[in-house]
């Protein structure tokens, strides 16, 4: 690799991982909001305020209970992809990754189900009703479900770069070699998804406080876009929040990282992104803050915010497979990718791809003109 | 720019995979004491990583479950993930049915039948299906890597194509679940038709992966994805499965019926015969599942009709589960004789749950002794690295240690535990499941020699042994050390004359599975070749 990552590998490689970063992007957007969402949720059932208001005067608690099912299934379908091309890129490491973790790994799949359910029922009306102890329960179960299975990637992620670790791996039976990058990976994406997370619902933040039909009828109008207000200057502070702490254990796990590794992030293949990431991070951060100061909605900075954070991700995907590329067989994943690039179907993937986009905007406008019925 | 063009050269050269040269290849087999060399069988051909090799094949760590066999744990998920991806995919049918008549004022009560059964479908088929479908690629992984591998190597861009409809099935579906009462019925049609078009499109392209596992057919020759996704299983698999699907949609919807409340006990039983509709194509059943059997190799049809007791138990549990929903659905549903209550709709529905986890069982049986016919063996063994793995022995380069090492009492019986987990325990156990000591416990040392060395002659369904003659001894070892309760201190020495033995076995055996007959051809592309060419004749 000695150019800007992935215009410097084999053509083949190069567009395998164009896909897969892509698609974990897209996957890496839901995910965060299910991962931050769940963890407002949860703080926002535990910590009340002074001033204990009704369900209905918490907008940003009402979307997410209402939003969450939809978030989580749209993040699992979306996830598929990217499971599908890391098989194509990274066979072997994925797959021995999987196999050392065992049954630690399969826990994600009914811890995910039992997240899943629990999410329908903290959007159910009956749990209003229900006892403060077991909401808080239920909120703080379906963060840790979803904080659990952050940890497994992680730990997943981290076990299919050391290689030379494997045979230590099975005979122990341990899952964790190396302590301290884990949990700086963690936080870093656990952090980051806040930020991700905020942009989502500040959207629908926007476009609920446009419809008045949303208002509880106790509250007047005046204070109903207080409200929004309010929990738009929340999301700021958790956001510029999220972003600090994202950046800090970002630049550790970075120090953990072998001298050769990290040159890379450094040099031709990497710092371009490097620098993508940094400016993403940075106009975030101002938008957020103009938010602060300015307390309330501005799409103009919403959107900015938006597309600086679609490069942070996209950035920050690149950097990470930069990371593992250091550490892979090279000439191996050339090869793989070569000879997957020789498998056919790839027409008929991109002509279902173009007629399903189209068919689920055709939902979508069916969907937005149902006021008109 | 090249990244450009490759896109562009991929979407007009749709693309075969390319055929190596020989030159590449050179796949060595031997059968019935004579050595062949594989120049124009397509086999040759095959990959790992993408890449022609000399090598082998990785070698992934192997998991204990204890006394449950790996394939146990498989069915387990893939039954589950099976019984209700079928569900969805029927449902989008039978809501689409059932909207209709709502629309058409053909029943009263249709639409509270859809507003009630989509509540179900995304209860269960949005959770419960869509994650024990992430679910069965994590067992996949777990129980045998090579073939999840193999199967997404080769169908990738299939299965890339099947999460588009994924995606349009979510999207209609939650559309439909959220603002379907804001929503015109011509609206919610065709947000319902497009969940069931995606749901059915989302069978049709895993049907042709799983069918091309046992029926590759052109495949091996051409190696185009076509050929492969479009094999001989696939049109009577897909539409054996469509029925099955509407099938069980269909009994579902009676379980709804029983609970929608505020609903008369007649017009319960006016929602319960429409929905017996969706069962009337049961009726080509037998006629579709012949057609299935027909298109399976002869020795996987074999087996399913008496070759093996287990299989021939499993199929006809599933053909008499089958008659059983289908005789009452007839009687009735459909002439209208009788009443559905819930507990029998759910006894209907769990006799259908026997039918589908009979199929599976039989389907994944079938392809014993292999994953991928011809492909790859149970085991994660390519047919053509069996000769290498002879001369090489199988667990030579096995990075990975026995776990509890230190309790085996030496290096014959740690290396014999290797060959079992390298070899056997996909599918055995040592002592639980399906367990090899239980197998082997009435044969003596020669017998187990013999028997595991002619493997694939002893049992048809079993890959041929892909070790060393010293690796062989030193399983037979390690399972006598089990037979004689593991004690503490191990002083058998491997004996040169059971070596010799074993390799004369061996050699006598070949390295070829039951099925596969190679014949002799003269290779006109290689008449300098020094051994015969051949190519497989495949039964």
């Amino acid at each position: 690799m000695d150019r800007m990552f992935p215009f410097g590998l084999e053509s083949d490689l190069s567009f395998y991982l164009i896909v897969y970063v892509l698609t974990l992007v897209v996957h890496v957007f839901l995910m965060t909001y299910v991962l931050a969402g769940s963890a407002w949720l949860a703080w926002a059932t535990m910590f009340p305020g002074r001033d204990v208001l009704p369900l209905t005067t918490q907008p940003l608690a009402m979307i997410l209970r209402d939003w969450m099912p939809f978030a989580l299934s749209g993040a699992i379908t979306a996830g598929v992809a990217p499971l599908l091309f890391v098989q194509i890129l990274y066979r072997q490491q994925f797959y021995t990754a999987n196999l050392l973790l065992g049954w630690r790994w399969m826990m994600v799949i009914p811890v995910l189900v039992i997240a899943f359910y629990l999410l329908y029922v903290i959007k159910s009306k009956a749990v209003s009703r229900w006892s403060f102890p077991v909401r808080c329960g239920l909120a703080m179960s379906v963060a840790a479900s979803f904080l659990f299975v952050a940890f497994c990637w992680t730990t997943n992620h981290l076990l299919s770069l050391d290689q030379a670790a494997w045979p230590e791996m099975y005979r122990s039976r341990r899952a964790i070699d190396a302590i301290m990058p884990l949990c700086f990976r963690l936080l870093t994406w656990v952090a980051g998804s806040f930020p991700t997370m905020s942009i989502l619902a500040s959207w629908q933040l926007w476009g609920m406080r446009r419809c008045d039909e949303n208002r509880e009828p106790s509250i007047s109008a005046v204070d109903w876009l207080a409200l929004y207000d309010r929990e738009d200057r929340r999301l700021a502070k958790v956001s510029v929040t999220g972003l600090l702490v994202a950046v800090i254990s970002c630049l550790c796990y970075a120090i953990t990282l072998k001298s050769n590794v990290a040159s890379q992030l450094t040099g031709n293949p990497g710092l371009p992104w490097l620098l993508i990431g940094i400016a993403g991070v940075a106009f975030q951060t101002i938008g957020w803050w103009f938010h602060l100061r300015k307390a309330c909605f501005c799409t103009l900075w919403l959107t900015v915010i938006t597309v600086a954070s679609l490069g942070t991700l996209i950035a920050a995907a690149s950097l990470r497979e930069i990371i593992r590329l250091s550490q892979a067989n090279l000439i191996q994943v050339t090869e793989s990718t070569r000879a997957a690039a020789d498998v056919g179907g790839f027409a008929v993937f991109v002509i279902f791809s173009i007629i399903n986009t189209a068919l689920i905007g055709w939902c979508l406008r069916m969907v937005m003109n149902r006021h008109r019925v | 720019m090249s990244i450009l063009n490759t896109i562009v050269a991929r979407v007009l050269h749709s693309g075969n995979r390319r055929i190596p040269q020989v030159a590449e290849t050179g796949m060595v087999y031997s059968h019935q004491g004579e050595v062949y060399r594989c120049f124009d069988a397509p086999l040759a051909a095959h990959t790992f990583d993408g890449v022609f090799r000399d090598a082998m094949s990785p070698i992934y760590p192997v998991n204990d479950y204890g006394p449950l066999m790996p394939g146990l744990v498989m069915a387990a998920v893939a039954i589950l993930h099976v019984f209700l991806a079928q569900f969805a995919v029927g449902g989008g049918i039978l809501l689409c049915y059932f909207q209709w008549l709502a629309m058409t004022g053909r029943s009263q009560n249709a639409r509270t039948f859809v507003h009630g059964y989509f509540k179900v479908l995304v209860l269960i088929s949005f959770v419960l299906g869509a994650l024990t479908g992430v679910g069965i690629w994590f067992t996949s992984i777990q129980i045998s890597a090579a073939t999840i591998g193999e199967m997404v190597f080769n169908f990738h861009w299939i299965w890339a194509t099947e999460w588009t409809f994924f995606c349009l099935e979510v999207v209609s579906g939650y559309c439909f679940y959220r603002y379907h009462r804001q929503l015109s019925d011509r609206t919610c049609l065709t947000l319902l038709t497009l969940y069931a078009v995606a749901a059915w499109m989302s069978l049709f392209w895993i049907n042709g992966i799983l069918s091309w596992q046992l029926t590759p057919g052109d495949w091996l020759m051409t190696h185009s994805v076509m050929d492969g996704f479009f094999n001989p299983g696939f049109w009577p698999s897909l539409l054996f499965r469509t029925i099955v699907c509407m099938t069980l949609s269909a009994l579902i919807g009676c379980i709804v019926v029983n609970i929608i409340p505020n609903l008369e006990r007649a017009d319960r039983q006016e929602l319960i015969n429409k929905a017996a509709h969706l069962m009337m194509p049961m009726l080509a059943m037998p006629i579709l599942g012949a057609w299935y059997l027909y298109s399976m190799p002869d020795d996987s049809r074999g087996w399913v009709l008496g070759g093996s007791p287990a299989m021939m138990l499993f199929f006809m549990i599933s053909v008499g589960a089958s008659l059983a929903i289908g005789g009452y659905a007839l009687i009735g549903l459909w002439f209208q004789k009788l009443y559905i209550n819930g507990a029998t709709a759910t006894l209907l529905l769990l006799l259908a749950f026997g039918a589908t986890a009979g199929g599976e069982f039989v389907r994944e049986g079938s392809r014993k002794p292999y994953t991928v016919r011809y492909v790859l063996f149970s085991n994660a063994i390519r047919p053509e690295e069996v000769a290498t793995l002879r001369a090489h022995g199988s667990v030579t380069d096995d990075p990975f240690p026995v776990i509890h090492e230190t309790q085996l009492p030496n290096e014959t019986v740690t290396v014999g535990a290797k060959v079992f987990r390298r070899q056997c325990a996909v599918c055995h156990t040592m002592e639980g499941s399906n367990a090899v000591a239980h197998l082997t416990e009435s044969w003596d040392a020669d017998q187990m020699r013999m028997n595991i060395a002619k493997l694939q002659q002893t049992k048809p369904f079993m890959p041929p042994f892909a070790g060393s003659a010293g690796e062989l001894e030193s399983l037979v070892q390690y399972i006598q050390w089990v037979h004689q309760r593991r004690p503490e201190t191990w002083d058998k020495t491997i004996d040169p004359q059971a070596i010799e033995h074993i390799q004369k076995w061996l050699d006598e055996a070949g390295t070829v599975a039951a099925g596969f007959i190679p014949q002799r051809i003269q290779s006109t592309a290689h008449p300098q070749a020094d051994v015969r060419s051949t190519v497989g004749s495949f039964q």
